[in-house]
């Protein structure tokens, strides 16, 4: 952090004055983190990253904020909250990751004018959401973006149906819930998500049937590994003979790792963190814990080597490592955290169902 | 049962006329019953174009089905007439020597039954023969998918269907050299299946891959076929065909003997599948559906030399094999980069190669007696002498078919072209080669939205 290039990076990201000079900022900042690549431990390298990345998503609503303004549509009328979810509520954004997004604001006083608010921040997400497209986020495939009215609503609305989730939590509500639990206030109001997950902390841990759906999902993905304890890799295209990381690997354990944390009522949202919590909690024991965070760590840099594409002039990856960056040596590293997440899954897949029989 | 009895009755009287005077004699049952199951075989037989049509459409894309599948019908009738003027003569005519059959040209059968006790009808053992060859030539066709010019199936029909098929026939099956080398093929894992995949084999090389098969880091894509269901139809008919294939292939109901070789086939058959789909489970960690399908398939094409040769036990273990193997040889093909649409190398070759040296390893001393080929396999005391006329049966005759069908493409290719143009390619055999599309309101549907696009 004492690096003062990249102090004075972060610093031009908080005065800019136009998403062209953030996409600049953001080119420099891939150049050099490409360049840490090598030096940097893994945990540094993705802090400093997602430190970027947020940095320039508030720049971003900042930008957006003022320029609603300027178009004559106000300021925000009531106290708001820009919360990412994915791999940017994880903390565990790469060069390359998408937007996941949404927008949470306090009810409004009785007798103010509701449509108006509600216009407010429709417009103001849209802004953001093209503005930081054209920083070089894609909009998330699944839609899960601030623009979305869905994802963008008012206290109330948002515990209204996370009630409604809770009573009726068929496979897609599940999957919303898992969403949440990874979401985090990238600028604004901290409390206004924290009222939303209590919520649902509290209630999760009595719904048995919630905890088995949640477990179903989380299990969706699984560990890229054959009963011969090969890798399984893909078998056509310009991607034959890669392993997909993302889907085979990283994803399997974050999910694991999330759905323990859950069951333990554990609010922080980064794998690692997460696993550091399980640990106080005496969830899991302190050889689990080193040997997870190892093996998490790995994925982590193994996501790295990912292939990296440009895309409409936008930042993306196919979450794949190509078969010709695997040598002997990484294929055994991979294999062997491989194994650990096909161990942990099992773990959490016994645990859950014995705990919410 | 007197209506049973009157009709097989009737049936008689409308094959041998001449003895409607007197009482059916054993002798004229056996007859008339071994001509009525090789006619029911033959049907079965030709039912297996049905399949092949479904597994070729199936496998292919949609802007080739209609062209995929009326091919199939017509080669099967160009195929019958050629095999009716010159194959069946090469292949069986009685002047010949032990490389070549000769005479009975423009075949000519006898109208009744003419011959020695314990045969059967001479026109139904053509018809027999014609359907095997024509499958051979429908599986060679395998590797002409999606980007042959039609004029080139009809030139390849008349050589394979006239010589190169009935050659091979005639060394195995028509008192060749193999033959007395007692080379066991009992229904063609090597004459049929083999030579087909062989040809197709020689055809994929000088066609070289469909575009869009292979990238040019040399990574393979996977063109899919347009329909799976159809696919699996096809597999279920063909299974069912196989009986009369193989089953059929004794000639001769006496003894029941057909019984047990459906019997085998059956093992093999569901063997096959097993064995494909858990190995793609195993390595792949998903189980494919298409190699699955091979895998029946290869485990009916491996046991087709061996099913009137092996114990129940080996037909498993043969099935189980194939199964296995048709996976490895898909993998291998591709990595080869030669593109085989409808995995007739693999099903047919390999599998074929596998089914004809299995004998020289299962064969038991009584059934090779029983069938009157060869000797016992190595497992069965019989030495490694069985398992050499196997290996020497499928190196002769697989370097002789793929000699042949690569000189006669390479010259199609060289004089009027064997690979329909690029642009054909892409708009699909069923628009270049015959001006109409196999499924006209989706395809129609598609050019519209090119243009539009």
């Amino acid at each position: 952090m004492n690096d003062p290039h990249y102090v004075r990076l972060l610093m031009d990201i908080g005065s800019a004055e136009h998403t062209s000079v953030l996409r600049t900022l953001r080119d420099q900042i891939h150049e050099r983190m490409e360049a840490m690549l090598p030096s940097l431990p893994v945990e540094q390298f993705y802090k400093q990253l997602n430190e970027a990345h947020d940095a320039l998503v508030r720049r971003v609503i900042r930008l957006a904020e003022a320029e609603t303004a300027r178009l004559g549509m106000g300021s925000p009328p009531v106290p708001y909250a820009y919360l990412l979810f994915g791999s940017g509520g994880r903390k565990e954004q790469t060069l390359s990751s998408d937007q996941d997004s949404g927008i949470v604001y306090e009810d409004p006083v009785p007798g103010a004018d509701r449509a108006a608010i509600e216009q407010y921040y429709q417009f103001l997400s849209g802004m953001v959401v093209e503005k930081l497209q054209e920083v070089g986020y894609p909009p998330c495939e699944g839609n899960v973006l601030s623009s979305n009215p869905q994802w963008c609503m008012a206290i109330g609305n948002w515990q209204n149906q996370m009630d409604g989730w809770l009573e009726d939590p068929e496979f897609e509500v599940v999957r919303y819930l898992l969403i949440i639990a990874d979401g985090r206030v990238v600028a604004g109001d901290e409390r206004l998500l924290e009222r939303i997950k209590t919520r649902f902390m509290s209630d999760l841990l009595n719904k048995p049937l919630i905890a088995r759906r949640m477990l179903e999902n989380t299990m969706r993905h699984k560990v890229l590994l054959g009963v011969f304890g090969q890798l399984l890799k893909e078998q056509y295209g310009e991607e034959s003979g890669s392993v997909d990381i993302k889907y085979g690997a990283y994803i399997p354990m974050v999910n694991a790792i999330r759905l323990l944390a859950l069951q333990n009522a554990i609010s922080e949202t980064s794998t690692l963190e997460r696993i550091e919590a399980l640990y106080e909690r005496k969830a899991i024991g302190g050889s689990e814990r080193a040997v997870y965070r190892d093996t998490f760590r790995l994925f982590l840099q193994f996501r790295l080597m990912t292939m990296e594409l440009m895309e409409d002039g936008m930042y993306t990856s196919n979450g794949k490592l190509a078969g010709r960056k695997l040598t002997k040596e990484t294929k055994e590293q991979l294999k062997g955290g491989l194994r650990i997440g096909r161990k942990l899954q099992k773990h959490v897949e016994k645990q859950t169902l014995r705990k919410f029989r | 049962m007197v209506k049973k009895v009157s009709l097989t009755l009737g049936a008689l009287l409308l094959l041998f006329p001449t003895m409607a005077l007197a009482a059916p004699s054993t002798e004229m049952l056996d007859i008339g019953l071994n001509s009525l199951w090789v006619m029911l075989a033959a049907v079965l037989v030709i039912l297996m174009q049905g399949g092949f049509i479904l597994l070729e459409a199936g496998s292919t894309r949609m802007k080739n089905a209609g062209h995929v599948a009326g091919k199939t019908i017509f080669t099967f009738g160009l195929g019958s007439l050629i095999y009716w003027a010159i194959g069946y003569g090469f292949a069986f005519g009685g002047d010949g020597n032990l490389f070549i059959g000769l005479g009975d040209f423009f075949y000519n059968p006898p109208v009744l039954y003419e011959g020695e006790a314990g045969g059967l009808s001479s026109p139904i053992f053509f018809v027999f023969q014609l359907a095997f060859a024509t499958i051979s030539l429908t599986i060679a066709f395998g590797g002409f998918a999606e980007r042959a010019k039609l004029s080139s199936y009809m030139i390849f029909t008349v050589v394979y269907i006239g010589i190169i098929y009935p050659i091979v026939a005639h060394w195995i099956w028509g008192g060749g050299w193999l033959a007395e080398d007692g080379a066991q093929d009992f229904a063609g894992s090597t004459v049929v299946h083999l030579s087909g995949a062989i040809a197709a084999m020689a055809a994929t090389i000088l066609l070289k891959p469909r575009i869009g098969k292979f990238n040019k880091d040399g990574s393979a894509n996977d063109i899919a076929g347009h329909n799976q269901v159809y696919t699996a139809l096809a597999v279920l008919l063909l299974w069912v065909g196989w009986f009369g294939f193989n089953a059929g292939s004794t000639v001769a109901v006496g003894d029941g003997f057909f019984g047990y070789v459906a019997f085998n086939t059956q093992l093999a058959a569901g063997a096959g599948a097993v064995a494909a789909l858990l190995i793609t489970w195993m390595v792949l960690g998903k189980a494919d559906i298409v190699t699955m399908l091979n895998g029946a398939l290869a485990g009916l094409v491996a046991i087709t030399a061996s099913c009137a040769f092996v114990e129940p036990w080996a037909a498993v273990v043969i099935g189980l094999i194939a199964g296995v193997l048709v996976f490895g040889s898909q993998k291998f093909f591709e990595k080869m980069k030669v593109d085989d649409p409808i995995f007739a190398l693999s099903v047919h070759g390999a599998a074929g190669i596998w089914g004809t040296l299995a004998n020289g390893f299962f064969a038991t001393p009584e059934l090779a007696e029983t069938a009157g080929v060869g000797k016992a396999g190595l497992f069965y005391g019989g030495g490694a002498g069985q398992l050499w006329v196997q290996f020497e049966s499928v190196v002769v005759c697989g370097a002789f078919v793929f000699v042949a069908s690569f000189i006669v493409l390479a010259i199609i290719k060289a004089v009027i072209g064997f690979r329909v143009t690029e642009e054909q390619e892409i708009i699909g055999l069923d628009l270049s080669e015959h001006g109409t599309y196999g499924y006209p309101e989706q395809m129609k549907k598609a050019a519209q939205q090119n243009l539009n696009s």
